[in-house]
């Protein structure tokens, strides 16, 4: 009698729980959450993402938890560090939840204190490799792919790894001079963070860095600009290109093609964490909950356009129809303090350096 | 006259308390200016960003930035540039001003205001322009192609970059020069053209001569603003790593993975050790372009050159640079605002889209950033103005060590890269608890630009105050005025003309202002200048070109707006 | 007691002395004119009594207020002096109507609109600008426009007015009518007048004494008919009027008459300043004076007629004396004639030790 009385109650309780908007499965106290956060009134989020791809978000947000308004500043990753460290240290607090694909940077800021710890109740359907510390979590799946401009470059020429890539340049250095672009690794974040990760599974990165030399390679630190350049034939190849982007932009774009290497690809999470020195700690817990649920998982596998990166979520573009593709080799770039290590100056420059050297040597044709 | 008896002179004490706005006036310029340059020097000898808690004194920054062989190739670059675009824009320059001003050219009532255009148009804008229709695949490019099988241009090298920032500079050397010409009289003109000389030679050999302060200091003025060049070496520059000063400061932000600022600030020192030699430069030589002007006095009755023969020559050369300075970028930008993508073999009719522009008006950032550009430039510039005039009157004619104190002072920001001006205020309304929270409000962005443009901003009020007269105050004053009411009773009321046109300068400038924002940009007080960068480097291109488009717009119709009222551009 | 007082007033530019020890009084009623070329100083010392320049040394006191002194450090500014200066270009403020321009010394004053309103209608009504009022200074005259910045002058009863240059602006025909409309109004209303200017006739017809400047010091002052009649040294001389001019030398000085002997001629008249004899000396006489006689005969020198002109009023007749010219006035054209005696007259020819 007890027993059901106690599970009638607890329904009870779910159920007007439930009434009151909390989801489905939450802890029934989650609903002092909900309305601290319906009394902060909004939630301030700094992200790389662009405002204009975030809208469905946004407003799927605002609909499923009426009274919490999302106020959203899109910067990019470097901007929002730098805005982040000064405001903090200034006890400006302006961000609520930091959310960067700058994966390295936003695991340093966790290291440093500046995370909260928060023990959503969606951690435990991302994989592994996604959570860290019960501090941040990466929240979307991009895997880096090569671009091609469908006119210009033959369908026998596209190359479908990364040892292809090189040797198309090294052989047809003529055709490819001057129009292969990718990542300016001393500007853009993503793109070292990517280089540093190839070499951990490409042996022969250092040809492809040769190569690069000899084909007089092109560096951009924006996605959009690389894009721009392989679709309007400006350029023939693009290399590490985010895939969400690319991927979107070729689907209305007949000159762009993608390509996702065979031998492995890299893959990008999105790092979300909320601010210890949040404003609006319960809006931010509920924003955070919300993007790591299947509904918000939803949303950015769908209209966002970007890739969601749990697996038992059914929308346009997963984790799980991408890794159908990749199979083993998708390679997640994994949210922990290993990827860390080149925000070293010393490291970061030596790396940099030796790059730029092999780059040189390509050039001479060594 | 005598039932009236002897008055006594009137009560015009000279106590603290009249002495108060001036003192006050002096203080907080003083304050605005050094505060945040005070920041970047001190900032430059930290190992790591002032308000972190690692840091520590040291010349580290110093060390790394002069060991790294970028810098010095930046720094070469910049001198490269600031050279080349010297010696394009001066002469180009002032021919076009003798042709303009002292020749009888047609259509130049239609002609003059589009050769001011560059200067009213952001040099990202620009430089976007360019890339847009002259870059490899820009519009012109693939129709030279279609049209003689090949474009021969390319605009990613440091010589196109020199001869394009050289082209668009012409508007600066235009201005003085005009200025100077029309102090001349026409004597000596028609005495070379009775001996037999064509207009051209006549330019050569008396009228620029004559000019060559006001050239001089057009030269020094373009070979300064050479090293400041930051949206155009950004965009055009970075294809093919053409580094210059501020792209090599703009580079440091991302570098080291984490923020340098000390590198950044070392940087900005070693910029600013360059520029304000050459900011105080151009002072003595603008001082000395004055007073060569007055020396002549005044002019006589001017007389128009004939051009007879030579008049289709002057005109296809200023159609010529109308249409690489001014057609060919901004054409580029209204094309590719109205497109969805282009390229070889893409079609133009096929790709037009409004989407652009609803990309643009559909998003708040991008609307509120076009509401806050507005602002910012009408009552934002109204009240830059203001307080121009009031540091104005705390030195005019007053030859004190006080008014030569703020003369320098007022040449300090012009010294400093915009970038880093912008990062400086950043800093200061983060840490100043008082300014605090007016920090993301446009007020911290409108406080920025107004100092940054100090210099140029006083150059036009005193240019305005000059020309009253001194006996017009000084009759004031043997009346009984005291200083105060001379100022709000005479002077202002006679340089009213003078300040709408200063309004509609410092109007134009806040408008196409870019680099001071960058740090700066903050939700809520975005502009379009440096929502442009932002939007550049994160490969917005149908966003940036619709902005762009709107941005040149905007100062179209504000041009339009004061010219329908009279005002005038420059004296 | 004086209006004006100055005394040993020293004022330099920088390094360049401009004034060099001057001192003058303006006594209640009177008109003094400050006369000289240009760069003598004329003009600085009368802005320097304005304030509107700073001297380095001496005192100026307007009535018994010392408004300037170099040993106190005493400096009273310009605005505080409670003087009226007329400007050689007026100066009117072109914003202002002519009301409001003249208007404005009393509105400073505090005076009451009624009382300023029938104050400058009064002064406007001397000056024949009754009707002009509310015109702006652009659409009136040259003539109007200096009577205008007359009455915003005096409206508010300055012990001193200060003129600079009052007339030069105005043309020719319309400055002799001017100089004497303006001393007329001067006296009637009892002024104390400081006036600037270059043209000796505007000068001693205007004034009641006359300081003739060089190179910032007074050279000599005096009634008009004193600087005139009695020149103290060359300068002077040659300064008030026009004249002739004979170099020679000074053969014999004694008791006030002199001799100077020349190329080919012998005159003798009153010894000024530094005639001594065996000397360099000038011979100088007011061209009015010389006539031309028949015969020769003391102080007569043969001269040849280069030329007549005929000026409307008179003929002017240009002899060759020697490596000299000689000008004469005459009422009818001379025959030509061998020879002519040009006689300077021993009472009115002023014998002066050259470079004096």
């Amino acid at each position: 009698m007890l027993k059901h009385l106690a599970g009638l109650g607890a329904a009870l309780v779910a159920a007007s729980a439930l009434a009151q908007g909390v989801p489905a499965g939450y802890p029934a106290d989650y609903a002092k959450v909900l309305d601290a956060a319906k009394k902060e009134g909004k939630v301030v989020i700094y992200s790389a993402l662009d405002t204009k791809a975030a809208q469905p978000l946004i407003r799927d947000f605002e609909s499923a938890f009426p009274g919490i308004k999302v106020e959203y500043n899109d910067m990019n990753s470097t901007e929002m560090y730098n805005r982040f460290i000064a405001e903090s240290a200034s006890g400006q607090g302006g961000a609520d939840v930091m959310w960067s694909s700058a994966m390295d940077l936003q695991v340093k800021l966790v290291d440093e204190g500046k995370a909260m710890a928060y023990a959503s109740p969606e951690a435990s359907k991302l994989p592994s490799w996604a959570v860290y510390k019960g501090e941040a979590w990466g929240t979307t799946y991009e895997p880096a792919v090569f671009i091609y401009n469908k006119r210009l470059v033959a369908a026998d020429e596209v190359p479908h790894d990364h040892a292809a890539f090189a040797k198309l340049l090294e052989s047809k250095t003529a055709k490819f001079k001057g129009k292969v672009n990718t990542y300016d690794i001393e500007k853009s974040g993503v793109g070292f963070m990517f280089v540093v990760q190839d070499t951990k599974y490409f042996q022969g990165m250092k040809d492809l860095e040769k190569a690069f030399g000899k084909a007089e390679y092109k560096v951009f630190s924006s996605t959009g600009n690389m894009l721009e350049k392989v679709s309007s034939g400006e350029h023939l190849l693009g290399y590490n290109v985010l895939g969400s982007y690319a991927l979107v932009r070729a689907k209305k774009d007949p000159s762009l093609g993608v390509v996702l290497p065979k031998d492995f690809t890299l893959v990008l999470s999105r790092v979300m964490f909320i601010a210890k020195q949040a404003k609006n700690p319960n809006a931010a817990k509920v924003w955070t909950d919300y993007i790591l649920s299947q509904r918000g998982q939803k949303m950015i596998g769908g209209p966002v356009e970007l890739f969601a990166v749990r697996s038992d979520v059914d929308a346009e573009y997963t984790a799980a129809s991408l890794n159908k593709e990749l199979g083993a080799n998708a390679k997640p770039i994994p949210v922990s303090s290993e990827i860390v290590g080149y925000l070293d100056p010393k490291k970061r420059l030596d790396f940099i350096s030796a790059w730029k050297s092999e780059i040189a040597a390509g050039a001479a044709g060594k | 006259m005598s039932t009236v008896p002897a008055a006594v002179a009137p009560v015009a004490p000279n106590t603290l308390l009249a002495r108060f706005p001036r003192a006050l006036t002096i203080l907080v310029t003083a304050s605005a200016v050094l505060a945040p340059l005070a920041l970047i020097l001190y900032q430059s000898f930290l190992t790591a960003p002032f308000f972190d808690a690692s840091k520590k004194v040291g010349l580290g920054a110093y060390r790394f930035v002069f060991a790294d062989p970028d810098f010095w190739q930046a720094f070469l670059n910049s001198f490269t540039l600031a050279v080349g675009m010297t010696l394009i824009a001066v002469p180009l320059g002032a021919l076009l001003a003798f042709v303009m001003e002292r020749t009888d050219l047609p259509w130049k009532r239609v002609l003059e205001p589009m050769i001011l255009v560059p200067s009213f148009v952001s040099p990202m804008v620009l430089s976007f322009g360019y890339v847009v229709a002259a870059g490899p695949v820009g519009f012109y490019s693939v129709w030279a192609q279609d049209l003689i099988g090949t474009a021969p241009w390319g605009i990613y090298s440091i010589p196109a970059m020199a001869v394009i920032a050289g082209l668009t500079h012409v508007p600066n050397v235009y201005v003085y020069a005009t200025s100077a010409l029309k102090s001349l009289g026409s004597d000596v003109e028609e005495a070379a053209r009775t001996a037999g000389a064509s207009p051209f030679r006549v330019a050569a050999t008396v009228s620029l001569p004559l000019i060559a302060p006001a050239l001089l200091f057009s030269a020094v003025l373009v070979f300064f603003l050479g090293f400041e060049l930051f949206g155009l070496p950004l965009v055009l520059g970075d294809p093919e790593g053409h580094l210059v000063l501020s792209t090599y400061l703009y580079k440091l932000t991302n570098k080291l993975g984490v923020p340098s600022y000390h590198l950044m600030a070392a940087v900005a020192i070693c910029i600013v050790a360059v520029t304000f030699p050459l900011v105080l430069l151009q002072r003595r030589l603008l001082q000395n372009a004055r007073r060569f002007a007055t020396i002549k006095g005044k002019a006589g009755r001017m007389k128009a050159l004939p051009l007879g023969r030579w008049k289709p020559l002057a005109m296809a050369l200023l159609l010529a640079w109308l249409f690489l300075a001014v057609i060919v970028p901004v054409s580029g930008i209204a094309l590719r605002a109205f497109v969805t993508n282009w390229g070889i073999g893409v079609s133009l009719l096929d790709a037009f889209t409004l989407d652009n522009f609803r990309a643009v008006f559909e998003e708040p950032t991008h609307t509120r950033a076009i509401v806050n550009t507005i602002l910012i430039g009408t009552i934002g510039g109204a009240i830059a103005v203001a307080c121009y005039t009031a540091i104005g009157f705390a030195t005019h004619r007053r030859n004190d060590g006080w008014s030569r104190f703020v003369d320098y002072l007022v040449l300090v920001p012009r010294a400093v890269p915009g970038l880093l001006a912008g990062l400086a205020f950043l800093w200061v309304f983060l840490f100043v608890p008082l300014l605090a929270p007016l920090r993301a409000t446009l007020f911290s962005m409108w406080l920025a630009y107004t100092v940054v443009w100090l210099a140029y901003g006083m150059r036009l009020i005193s240019t305005s105050l000059f020309q009253v007269s001194t006996e017009l105050e000084e009759a004031a004053r043997t009346i009984g005025a005291s200083r105060g009411r001379i100022s709000r009773e005479i002077t202002l009321p006679l340089i009213r003309h003078g300040l709408l046109g200063s309004w509609l300068l410092v109007f134009m400038i806040f408008e196409r202002e870019y680099s001071t924002g960058v740090y700066l940009l903050a939700p809520g007080n975005e502009v379009i200048g440096a929502e442009l960068v932002s939007l550049w480097q994160g490969g917005a291109i149908d966003v940036v070109a619709a902005l762009s488009l709107v941005n040149i717009v905007l100062v179209a119709i504000g041009l339009a707006i004061a010219l329908r009222f009279g005002v005038r551009l420059r004296d | 007691m004086a209006e004006l007082t100055v005394d040993d007033l020293h004022l330099r530019y920088g390094d360049t002395p401009i004034l060099n020890g001057v001192a003058l009084t303006l006594e209640r009623g009177q008109v003094v004119s400050l006369l000289g070329p240009s760069g003598s100083g004329k003009t600085t010392l009368l802005r320097a009594v304005a304030g509107l320049e700073t001297p380095y040394q001496g005192t100026i006191r307007v009535g018994d207020q010392v408004v300037f002194d170099g040993a106190r450090a005493l400096d009273v500014p310009a605005e505080r002096r409670n003087l009226g200066l007329v400007f050689q270009s007026y100066a009117l403020w072109p914003h202002k109507t002519i009301f409001d321009n003249v208007a404005y010394g009393l509105k400073l004053r505090g005076h009451s609109a009624a009382d300023i309103k029938t104050s400058v209608t009064r002064a406007l009504e001397q000056l024949s600008l009754g009707h002009l009022g509310q015109r702006y200074p652009h659409q009136l005259s040259g003539g109007q426009q200096q009577r205008v910045a007359l009455a915003r002058a005096l409206v508010y009863n300055p012990p001193v007015i200060l003129l600079d240059e009052p007339l030069s602006n105005l043309d020719a025909k319309l400055r002799e009518e001017a100089r004497a409309w303006l001393r007329e109004l001067i006296v009637r209303l009892q002024l104390s007048a400081l006036c600037v200017t270059h043209d000796q006739a505007e000068a001693m017809a205007m004034s009641d004494r006359i300081l003739l400047l060089n190179g910032g010091r007074i050279e000599q002052q005096g009634t008009p008919r004193e600087m005139y009649g009695n020149p103290s040294t060359l300068f002077v001389a040659d300064f008030m009027g026009s004249n002739n001019e004979l170099k020679g030398d000074i053969v014999e000085a004694r008791d006030g008459v002199a001799t100077l002997n020349g190329d080919g001629f012998s005159v003798t008249g009153a010894a000024r300043s530094g005639a001594a004899t065996g000397v360099p000396g000038v011979a100088m006489i007011r061209v009015e004076r010389v006539r031309i006689a028949d015969a020769p005969g003391p102080n007569r020198i043969a001269a040849k007629l280069v030329t007549s002109m005929y000026i409307g009023d008179r003929f002017e007749h240009l002899f060759e004396v020697g490596k000299g010219r000689l000008r004469a006035y005459g009422d009818s054209a001379l025959e030509a004639r061998e020879a002519f005696h040009v006689e300077l007259p021993r009472d009115s020819l002023w014998i002066f030790r050259a470079g004096s």
